[in-house]
């Protein structure tokens, strides 16, 4: 006896029917997404059809060797926030740094050897970025002079602690404490265009806001707070990004950004970073 | 009901329970988010809020939920005891175990990691640990499910087993194969990390392993809606189901379509080839078959009760069907919703239009209506239709029940059609506060206030539901009317091995699954793409690094 049921048989095979659909399906999708869409969505010279599977399968040529020539690989940088890297700023001593910063407070917080504020202030600096800079003076990933020659004297243990030792001190810069909506507030409003590109950035010059990782209000793992940095410092910085003799920020971008800035705007910024602390200190 | 009856009233209380807390958490949300001053105005504590709300909703309301009605359909529709009735409620302990443990360490702020754990993220062990017993204790269930309806079908040798067990039991097989990939994630990869016996996570093959439980958890969630769509709306709208055949080709395709479409929600994860990304996208359209199926054969058995009671010409059944029935209500609702949400999914799950819309508010707009709307209000109108049978006294108001399901439907449209909009106009999802003063943002503000009013209706048939539960349950009277289920026009006499149980499919979807997963996990043991993790219980405990 069939019994009908509906518009389907009892007697249909069903294996058949689910392993055919199966293969159908499977053959009709690879088709379409290895060798059509893979081959043919890219703009430029249509891949073959070898080029195009792989291409499918997420290998691509900057994956594997290839004839074409590359640039040299340059990393900026040979930190990395791992916890092993952490666990080494943590372990920073602030008493027996206070002992490796005697070499250090002579330019950085004496003005004799700093009179065109040239050399940043590190009262309150954040520790990572210390011990990053310390590292990359250390590896020659940054160059400056005589700093190269103090980092390579410093251990790491010795980086850690004078670290923790600026960190700890209060001082000139603010430590960036989270704020719902900073002062001045966030807007593309502001009529300070210094302001403007620190709290909204530029997207049409693709300008992230310095407030995002300097602060005031945001922060980023290594990325130094700038309220209440020299201004004339800031200023050379930026500069030197833009021209890439600095070059040991990860990613570019702080290169990528500094270079869209105009002379006028750097001088702007680093007014607005330096002018924040003097006007505080005037209130205090 | 026989053994299943305090089991399943047990389940269902956990579900609930937490149900309007993670309203009221829902309906915080909106508040930080909009332009309105918020209570405890601290986006660390909308991160916690996202991670219970998220958790509570997708994993425990759910979980709990499912395996309730799992045991109450598995004794009415064999008409005899639950098997294993000792395991069930050892499955019930572990469960709720893991549940206490991952809303304490969410409460306790260091495991702000949001539902879906987004590795390199890291937070609590305590937040893992309660997941991975809260989705384990729920196989207990899968298995319990697997051998009760094997052990019928033993001793019913030839007869088509209920088409609700059927579905039950498709329901717990799609639920293994979904689980599967955040249990390998975090007993794999999350745990180990977690516990310090590794340095590093790979995020890529974390995500990856995520996403097959991250689209088949949906159909997870959605099944016992579609039971009820099948074996109790044409029984309350006093018909015949269309076709029983047709319910049993949904859940298989069901079963079949939900597990290997995950990368639909990796659209812009760079590790995964485009291949990979396209073929999944496709195979997510099959999944639209089964709800068109469904809804064809539910407005088939609606007009074939709405004919019966009298209604003439083209669409005069409509009128007369029993609107006054929670069940039917809901279910006419529901398909409204689905309607809606599933045209939504449609943009998502395309390869191209998903970037527009990929990771902006219009994401949450989507899974609230469908998943919040379409589903949870089937929820609902199960809980009005099992409460009875499960305390033996009649629903405390069906007046009431009606009202709340009307309160849920509008409210969840006045909640997510802003979002969509917000959406489309690049609203983050996923993000505590927004400066409205900024031109770029001031046009999203009203819309954002509306989806908070939506969020307050929402709130107040939440709270309308546990008020129809508990009266309902403390009330008196008497009821002994068994749960029916419905019959179909045609009942099936026999059916085919393959479609009276699971192991032809599991084969299919076996090959499937390996086929579309294969590749795309295996080049991890290739790409070696670990990471640092970033541990958000350490972000302000440590000074010098914050």
């Amino acid at each position: 006896m069939t019994h009908d049921q509906g518009a389907f048989k009892v007697d249909y095979p069903w294996a058949k029917i689910g392993w055919i659909s199966f293969a159908v399906i499977i053959v009709v999708s690879s088709l379409l997404g290895f060798v059509v869409l893979s081959r043919y969505q890219q703009n430029d010279a249509s891949l073959d059809i070898w080029g195009a599977i792989c291409r499918g399968l997420g290998i691509t040529f900057d994956s594997g060797s290839t004839g074409s020539p590359q640039p040299a690989l340059r990393t900026p940088t040979n930190v990395a926030w791992t916890q092993v890297t952490l666990d080494q700023v943590r372990a920073g001593d602030p008493e027996r740094g206070a002992h490796v910063a005697l070499n250090c407070i002579a330019c950085h917080e004496g003005t004799t050897a700093n009179p065109a504020h040239l050399i940043p202030a590190l009262d309150g600096m954040d520790a990572t970025s210390i011990f990053k800079q310390l590292a990359d003076y250390r590896s020659g990933k940054r160059l400056w002079g005589v700093m190269d020659a103090i980092a390579k004297a410093l251990s790491i243990q010795d980086s850690a602690d004078v670290a923790a030792y600026f960190s700890t001190r209060t001082g000139q810069l603010q430590a960036n404490l989270p704020e719902r909506v900073p002062q001045g507030g966030r807007a593309f409003r502001q009529s300070d265009p210094a302001a403007r590109l620190v709290f909204a950035g530029d997207p049409q010059r693709g300008i992230a806001p310095c407030s995002a990782c300097h602060g005031p209000g945001g922060f980023r793992l290594g990325a130094p707070p700038l309220t209440g940095q020299y201004a004339a410092y800031i200023e050379r910085q930026l500069g030197s990004f833009a021209q890439g003799i600095r070059h040991n920020d990860i990613y570019e971008q702080m290169r990528a950004i500094a270079r869209q800035l105009t002379p006028d705007e750097m001088k702007a910024l680093a007014e607005f970073y330096g002018k924040r602390n003097s006007t505080l200190v005037a209130t205090e | 009901m026989y053994n299943s009856r305090r089991l399943a009233l047990y389940h269902y209380w956990v579900a609930f329970a937490v149900f309007l807390p993670a309203v009221m958490l829902g309906v915080w949300q909106m508040l930080m988010r909009s332009p309105l001053p918020a209570p405890f105005d601290d986006s660390n504590h909308y991160y916690a809020s996202v991670t219970l709300h998220g958790t509570a909703m997708a994993y425990v309301i759910t979980t709990f939920f499912a395996m309730g009605f799992g045991y109450a359909v598995t004794a009415t529709s064999l008409g005899r005891p639950v098997r294993g009735i000792t395991a069930a409620w050892i499955g019930f302990a572990i469960c709720l175990t893991g549940t206490l443990m991952a809303v304490a360490a969410v409460l306790s702020g260091k495991s702000s990691v949001l539902y879906t754990f987004y590795p390199p993220l890291l937070g609590s062990v305590w937040y893992y640990s309660g997941a991975t017993l809260l989705i384990g204790g729920s196989m207990i269930w899968v298995v319990l499910m697997i051998v009760n309806m094997a052990a019928w079908k033993r001793d019913n040798p030839g007869k088509p087993v209920p088409l609700a067990m059927f579905a039950i039991t498709a329901t717990a097989v799609l639920w293994a194969w979904s689980a599967s990939g955040v249990e390998l994630e975090m007993v794999g990869i999350v745990l180990p990390r977690a516990f310090g016996l590794t340095t590093q996570i790979d995020a890529g093959l974390a995500r990856t392993l995520f996403s097959v439980t991250l689209h088949s958890i949906v159909y997870f969630w959605l099944m016992p809606a579609y039971i009820a769509f099948y074996t109790l709306v044409p029984q309350a709208a006093g018909g015949r189901l269309y076709s029983d055949t047709m319910g049993r080709l949904t859940f298989i395709m069901f079963l079949l379509f939900a597990t290997p479409v995950g990368l639909h929600h990796l659209f812009a994860d760079p590790e995964i080839g485009v291949g990979f990304k396209f073929i999944q996208s496709f195979l997510t359209f099959l999944v639209a078959l089964p709800t068109l199926l469904t809804v064809f054969s539910i407005c088939a058995s609606l007009e074939i009760a709405g004919r019966h009671r009298g209604g003439r010409g083209l669409l005069g059944w409509i009128p007369a069907l029993p609107w006054n029935e929670p069940m039917i209500l809901a279910v006419g609702l529901s398909l409204v919703m689905l309607g809606f949400g599933g045209a939504g999914g449609l943009i998502n799950m395309s390869y191209d239009m998903n970037s527009m819309i990929h990771n902006t508010a219009w994401v949450p707009a989507h899974f609230h209506l469908i998943f919040g709307g379409a589903i949870v209000i089937m929820y609902f109108a199960i809980a009005y239709e099992m409460w009875p049978r499960i305390t033996g006294k009649p629903l405390h108001s069906k007046r009431m029940a009606r009202w709340q399901l009307w309160l849920w439907f509008v409210g969840m449209f006045v909640t997510t059609i802003p979002w969509h909009i917000t959406g489309l106009m690049g609203q983050p999802r996923r993000v505590a506060i927004f400066d409205y003063s900024d031109p770029l943002l001031a046009p999203m503000a009203p819309l954002v206030v509306i989806s908070v009013i939506g969020g307050l209706i929402l709130l107040a048939s939440a709270i309308l539901l546990i008020t129809v539960l508990v009266r309902s349950q403390v009330g008196e009277g008497m009821l002994q009317t068994p749960l029916r289920y419905a019959l179909a026009v045609n009942p099936p006499v026999r059916v085919p091995k393959a479609l009276n149980g699971f192991a032809l499919w599991n084969a299919i979807l076996l090959m499937f699954m390996v086929f579309e997963y294969g590749y795309p996990i295996g080049q991890f043991f290739v790409l070696k793409s670990s990471v640092p993790v970033y541990e958000v219980s350490q972000q302000s405990s440590t000074p010098g690094v914050r």
